[in-house]
């Protein structure tokens, strides 16, 4: 009887915690949905709000956005805004707005596409195809039309500049890119992620996680370029313990590059140079570089910053 | 090729990897034994210049026209109703598995066409049903003795391509639970029981091929072909292997460089050799072509 009374009690106690989890985390997503609801302006010009604000969160963005959803999901992605922007004899102008939790996810999100225009929005646009992409503090904002009019391009880029100008604070890009060489740096090639299926849809290393990417560590992809010698790729990736950047480096060069011994720098079968090398809790990985030299002058210049 | 072993870049600059992947990744396709053409299977392209209108809306009858034309040559019989009467029985519960994903949804024509010829054979209108999200509460899906997997044929963000293996996704409560490893285990879907051994027919609209992903939801019309194509077979992994064969073409063609490496889609790698859905290697694949061939690629 008295073990049937504690196992009753136990029971109430964790529904309790469950019930309490469950209430702060609405609580938490409701305010955050007022914060992202009072951050724009319901009207805009001529636009108007239709007034039918859609919330999405990390479990129920894929009603929404399917497939593409993991995208954000990759990142630390809060909660989305979608708003309908309308105005009679014009198709309606969708906005989504992100909560990515922090700038450097903002700015990480955006990174993962800037094959497009700069249009001097925000801390980075992208505008292409009727789409404008642009982050600004802890937000990651897309705005296009659902269906393209001669006049749409226009208005979507008007619309988003408003967009971008209630966005009070600014926020900062992620500290590893400080720590990139400059020299023959593409800045717009910066692609920042924390899993490997980004860097593959970037440039594709394996199937498998050979580096052992993951929520816990911070990378950075980036492009050298020269007229003369072509692109080169360059991996620097921030894993949280000296030991955990060891063992990634210590995979990636047993499935990458095995013949490489010692030295990890190897010529691979294109005729360009792949290096690796870790620091501290750091791994640096140089692909595609014209020659051994380049290879190695491009982690050492790197290791100094680190 | 070894068991667990590590596939990477180099492999494929090597050109030393199972036939799919490589052509997914722009390789050439070297050290390929001859396959003999009866253990091939097959596939059938049909296409007509003449389904789009010069405003991008669909011809019904022309389209009707391309069905038919693919599934008799497919089933070896003269005419579709022939056809069709080898693959659904009058006594059959059908479901038509579609895909209504608003920017490149399945063409209501085509549903429409497939439909009408499921009728003909005899099957009753309200064994019939059409569907894509609603499958596991639809009553008609629940109690299917066929289905019909018919869809566009598209990039997709996660698993590389949008196509057959992929479409039955929704037959699955938690789609999401799939996506690890670029959806490797998509084809794991083919075997639940309200799947498993319906399919008699694999449908890929090349109608409008979206050939490269872009932005918040991976549409970009910039990168949308009005290739004007079906693709039809029994297969869903052949079919799926030479449609990722075809987006990487068109990549090529309308960019102008090679952009093999995105999201590889090695779920339909998986669905061959882990699965034994089907067939992935192109050797191993005869694509019967039949009409309008300007610009086919394949």
């Amino acid at each position: 009887m008295k073990r049937g009374l504690w196992i009753f009690l136990a029971f109430l106690f964790i529904a309790k915690l469950v019930i309490s989890g469950a209430l702060a985390f609405s609580a938490d997503r409701d305010g955050k949905s007022m914060e992202m609801k009072r951050l724009f302006p319901l009207k805009i010009g001529s636009y108007q709000s239709d007034g039918k604000d859609e919330f999405y969160d990390r479990q129920t963005t894929f009603r929404y956005m399917d497939g593409a959803a993991e995208l954000y999901r990759s990142y630390g992605f809060k909660l989305l805004l979608v708003r309908r922007y309308i105005k009679t004899g014009h198709p309606p102008i969708v906005v989504e707005t992100f909560d990515m939790g922090s700038s450097e996810e903002a700015f990480g999100v955006f990174s993962y596409e800037t094959g497009d225009e700069e249009v001097g929005l925000g801390q980075g646009s992208d505008f292409g195809g009727g789409l404008l992409r642009f982050w600004k503090g802890k937000f990651f904002v897309n705005v296009y039309a659902e269906q393209e009019t001669p006049s749409t391009n226009q208005d979507v880029l008007n619309l988003g500049r408003s967009l971008a100008e209630s966005i009070k604070s600014e926020g900062k890009k992620p500290k590893l890119i400080n720590l990139l060489p400059k020299e023959e740096l593409i800045e717009r090639s910066i692609r920042y992620f924390h899993h490997h299926q980004s860097l593959n849809y970037h440039y594709f290393i394996s199937h498998q996680n050979i580096l052992r990417l993951g929520e816990h560590t911070n990378a950075l992809l980036s492009t050298y370029a020269s007229q003369m010698e072509g692109k080169t790729f360059f991996l620097l990736i921030q894993y949280p313990s000296q030991t955990s950047a060891k063992e990634g480096l210590q995979n990636f060069v047993k499935a990458y590059m095995p013949e490489s011994s010692s030295s990890k720098v190897t010529q691979t079968e294109n005729g360009r140079w792949t290096a690796a090398q870790s620091y501290k809790s750091y791994v640096m990985v140089v692909l595609d570089a014209p020659s051994r030299e380049k290879a190695e002058v491009l982690l050492q210049s790197t290791q100094k910053n680190l | 090729m070894k068991r667990n072993r590590v596939i990477t870049r180099r492999d494929f600059i090597r050109g030393t990897v199972y036939t799919t992947l490589a052509a997914s990744l722009g390789v050439g396709l070297s050290n390929q034994s001859e396959v003999r053409a009866d253990e091939k299977v097959k596939v059938v392209l049909v296409r007509d210049e003449k389904v789009l209108d010069q405003q991008g809306r669909i011809h019904a009858d022309i389209l009707q026209k391309m069905l038919d034309q693919g599934v008799s040559s497919l089933m070896g019989e003269a005419n579709p109703f022939q056809a069709w009467k080898k693959l659904i029985k009058p006594t059959d519960i059908v479901g038509i598995k579609s895909n209504v994903w608003n920017p490149l949804p399945t063409p209501k024509e085509l549903e429409a066409a497939i439909e009408k010829r499921i009728l003909e054979v005899g099957v009753l209108k309200k064994n019939i049903s059409i569907d894509d999200r609603g499958v596991r509460d639809n009553k008609v899906f629940l109690s299917s003795t066929a289905l019909i997997n018919v869809r566009p044929l598209r990039t997709h963000h996660w698993s590389g391509i949008g196509g057959c293996i992929k479409n039955y996704v929704m037959f699955t409560p938690t789609p999401w639970l799939h996506h690890p490893d670029a959806c490797a285990s998509l084809a794991s879907v083919w075997s639940k029981p309200l799947v498993k051994g319906k399919t008699r027919l694999n449908i890929l609209s090349l109608i409008q091929t979206q050939f490269y992903g872009r932005g918040a939801h991976f549409f970009d019309r910039r990168y949308v072909s009005d290739y004007r194509g079906l693709l039809i077979g029994k297969d869903p992994v052949a079919l799926d292997a030479i449609g990722a064969r075809l987006l990487q073409l068109q990549r090529v063609t309308h960019l102008g460089e090679d952009r093999p490496l995105d999201t590889t889609p090695n779920h339909i790698f998986a669905a061959d050799e882990k699965y034994k859905l089907g067939v992935s290697d192109l050797q191993k694949i005869e694509v019967v072509k039949l009409g309008w061939m300007d610009g086919a690629l394949i």
